[in-house]
């Protein structure tokens, strides 16, 4: 198992557009992928959009993710670009 | 006799938020929203499999018609809208969901469409108690969801393929996916009983640029397809069955007017904007992804207020070269027009300017915005440099950020004049550029005075300013009652800095996301402000409200607010006249409530 600081970057933070990014990325890796918010332990499936809108992920929340599986390195390098690059967000809304 | 002609006809008009600029004269479309009653059924054990079977094949049709929603969507609306519908795709996909329906029909031995409302709805609850207000919005995406789901099983669709010319949509609520099933290249506007500024409806008019008015109350179940009706956003209002004479007049109020382009502008062929007493006020945009550009113009904002330079580092630790960043300052200065931009320079801590650079325990107050760049000047010359070239192209400004006393205004000043030389001595052109300060640190706003006689303009940046002068992070839940913008030492900061620039004869720019909240944008222009930043889209109701309320007012009760003790007594006091002075204007919801009383 691997475990990782990440942080929401976005300006909207995990809204749906975010999170469906997110969930359509640990959806390719046979890892399960957990994330759970630092400041009050709230913790989400990463393959589950639902799970994952329920962290109410606001800009600046600061999140453990965790991978365990046979390419848990793999998911866990694509999910911390995913957060660096704020979700490739270039939209306002 | 017909059965049309007995009902009553005469003209009834609905006031209502206009989300999305324009006017119309067409026919009501009804598109309802598709809801399901959903009844429970008891199955016998050897059902069972034959339901969960169902619910499947239910998914994969649900799934087939979000797919090709998602493609329409993508074709009229862009992928921008389109995205909307991969979230949905990925909750149908859901194990969450799937598993828990399907356990509930093998536990409860019920059928299908009872299971999943009951998940649904538990769903449902669980949103309503987040406290995000976008994510709390989410629900109605699930219940869109759970609706296809549900017609998939009963084997129906609503269709509405194909609209007439004038077709105007009443719908009681649209669901973003009803919105993308209808025709939208004939829609000539929509309007919906439910709804707000930020509705899907909303987004997507907008995005269509056809008018709509939301909030309508009980519009929908007064009205047939096929009525008359008439779509004013401007004014919020529709008029149904309108009369002849109210038709023509219609027509002659609006033919001198240019073609509604579908966004809210201000001020559109009326000059400036005022307050009801003639006080000019000044409305920019804060900005900072390219995307948002096209915004400023929809918006009618003039020009950029703030544009947060750092957004352009969109990875860590690296750093964009001079050419990269003069092209963007260049498109920066296009789009902000006459009315120019100014450029708040990187307000950003060490890790995210230089690779490698140490974490620090307290980054809020650590070596970040003005800080860092005086400690790293390649950084901050490279950024000056390209600015100063970029001027060249239009009306460009500097705004410092996070600056503690003059110490900080005189060595960036220094820095950005020995550039102008070198530029000038390679022969570069460069532009005439102002040079202002971010007031955000409490030390500066005690030392406005003489900051003032040293800068060009002062921004009020509220956000940081809240921060720093009540010492609470913002990100940090459990003080999040001790962050108050309405707290009197911040309203007493508002008075003190801009009665500072008025004695210096320099302009003060109010910039954080406080004035966004019409509300908070009259205490605002009540403490002194004239001169207002925001989010681009929040600009439009922003500017109504203040085009209804009059200065002296707002002064009134900026006085009364200063004259409070705690914050507490302020929320209470904004809350309780802004009631009594312009009920009309504000809903009891869009008022600050007194959260420790």
């Amino acid at each position: 198992m691997i475990e990782k600081r990440v942080t929401v970057t976005n300006r909207l933070g995990l809204h749906a557009r975010a999170a469906a990014r997110l969930v359509q990325m640990a959806n390719r890796f046979q890892s399960a992928v957990r994330l759970e918010r630092l400041d009050d332990s709230v913790t989400a499936d990463a393959k589950s959009i639902l799970s994952v809108l329920m962290l109410a992920a606001a800009r600046g929340t600061e999140l453990s993710a965790k991978a365990e599986g046979t390419d848990e390195a793999e998911a866990m390098a694509a999910l911390s670009d995913l957060f660096n690059n704020g979700f490739g967000e270039m939209e306002s809304d | 006799m017909t059965e049309r002609s007995k009902r009553d006809l005469s003209e009834e008009r609905w006031r209502g938020l206009g989300v999305s600029e324009g006017y119309v004269i067409g026919r009501v479309l009804r598109v309802d929203n598709g809801n399901r009653q959903v009844y429970r059924a008891s199955l016998d054990e050897v059902e069972i499999d034959r339901e969960l079977e169902r619910f499947q094949q239910a998914l994969m049709g649900a799934r087939q018609q979000l797919v090709a929603i998602k493609a329409k969507a993508d074709q009229e609306l862009g992928p921008e809208h389109a995205y909307l519908f991969d979230a949905h795709l990925l909750m149908l996909e859901d194990r969450n969901l799937r598993e828990r329906v399907e356990d509930y029909i093998r536990r409860e031995k019920a059928n299908a469409e009872w299971a999943l409302r009951v998940v649904t709805d538990d769903l449902l609850a669980a949103y309503s108690s987040v406290k995000d207000e976008y994510l709390r919005a989410r629900g109605s995406d699930i219940e869109d969801v759970a609706q296809r789901i549900l017609s998939a099983l009963t084997g129906n669709k609503p269709q509405y393929a194909n609209l007439a010319r004038d077709a105007v949509i009443v719908s009681a609520d649209l669901s973003p996916s009803a919105v993308a099933e209808l025709d939208l290249q004939h829609a000539r506007a929509i309007t919906t009983d439910a709804g707000g500024w930020t509705s899907h409806t909303a987004i997507i008019a907008r995005a269509l640029r056809i008018p709509a008015v939301v909030g309508l109350r009980d519009l929908y179940r007064r009205t047939r397809t096929g009525d008359m009706i008439i779509v004013n956003s401007y004014a919020g209002e529709v008029v149904l069955h309108p009369t002849t004479a109210t038709i023509t007049s219609f027509q002659e109020e609006f033919a001198g007017r240019e073609k509604p382009a579908g966004v809210a502008t201000v001020g559109r062929g009326s000059g400036p904007l005022r307050t009801s007493d003639g006080v000019g006020i000044i409305l920019r945009a804060n900005v900072e992804l390219p995307a948002e550009f096209e915004s400023v113009l929809e918006f009618g904002a003039r020009g950029i207020g703030l544009y947060r330079s750092e957004f352009l580092l969109s990875q860590e630790g690296v750093l964009l070269s001079e050419e990269e960043q003069y092209r963007a300052y260049v498109e920066v200065a296009q789009l902000a027009g006459t009315d120019g931009a100014t450029i708040r320079l990187f307000d950003l801590g060490g890790e995210k300017l230089h690779a490698g650079f140490g974490g620090e325990r307290n980054p809020a107050l650590g070596l970040r915005a003005i800080r860092f760049g005086l400690r790293h000047e390649d950084v901050l010359r490279t950024q000056v440099r390209a600015i100063l070239r970029a001027a060249s192209h239009g009306r460009l400004d500097i705004v410092l950020p996070m600056v503690s006393d003059l110490s900080d205004v005189r060595r960036a000043r220094a820095i950005i004049d020995e550039e102008k030389l070198r530029l000038a001595k390679e022969g570069s052109e460069i532009g005439d550029v102002k040079v202002g300060a971010m007031i955000e640190v409490p030390s500066a706003v005690v030392l406005a005075r003489t900051l003032s006689t040293e800068v060009d303009f002062f921004s009020l940046g509220t956000n940081d300013l809240v921060q720093y002068m009540l010492a609470v992070d913002r990100g940090n839940d459990e003080v999040s009652d001790w962050f108050r913008s309405l707290h009197p030492s911040v309203l007493r900061s508002v008075v003190d800095v801009h009665l500072a620039a008025a004695t210096a004869g320099i302009p003060t720019l109010v910039c954080g996301e406080m004035a966004s909240t019409p509300a908070y944008a009259v205490v605002l222009i009540g403490l002194g402000a004239t001169n207002l930043s925001m989010t681009p889209s929040a600009i439009p109701r922003v500017a109504r409200v203040i085009g209804a309320v009059s200065q002296k007012d707002a002064h009134t009760i900026a006085q009364m607010c200063l004259a409070c003790a705690t914050p507490d007594e302020v929320e209470q006091t904004v809350r309780e006249q802004f009631l009594a002075y312009w009920p009309q204007h504000f809903a009891t919801d869009s008022l600050p409530v007194a959260k420790r009383l």
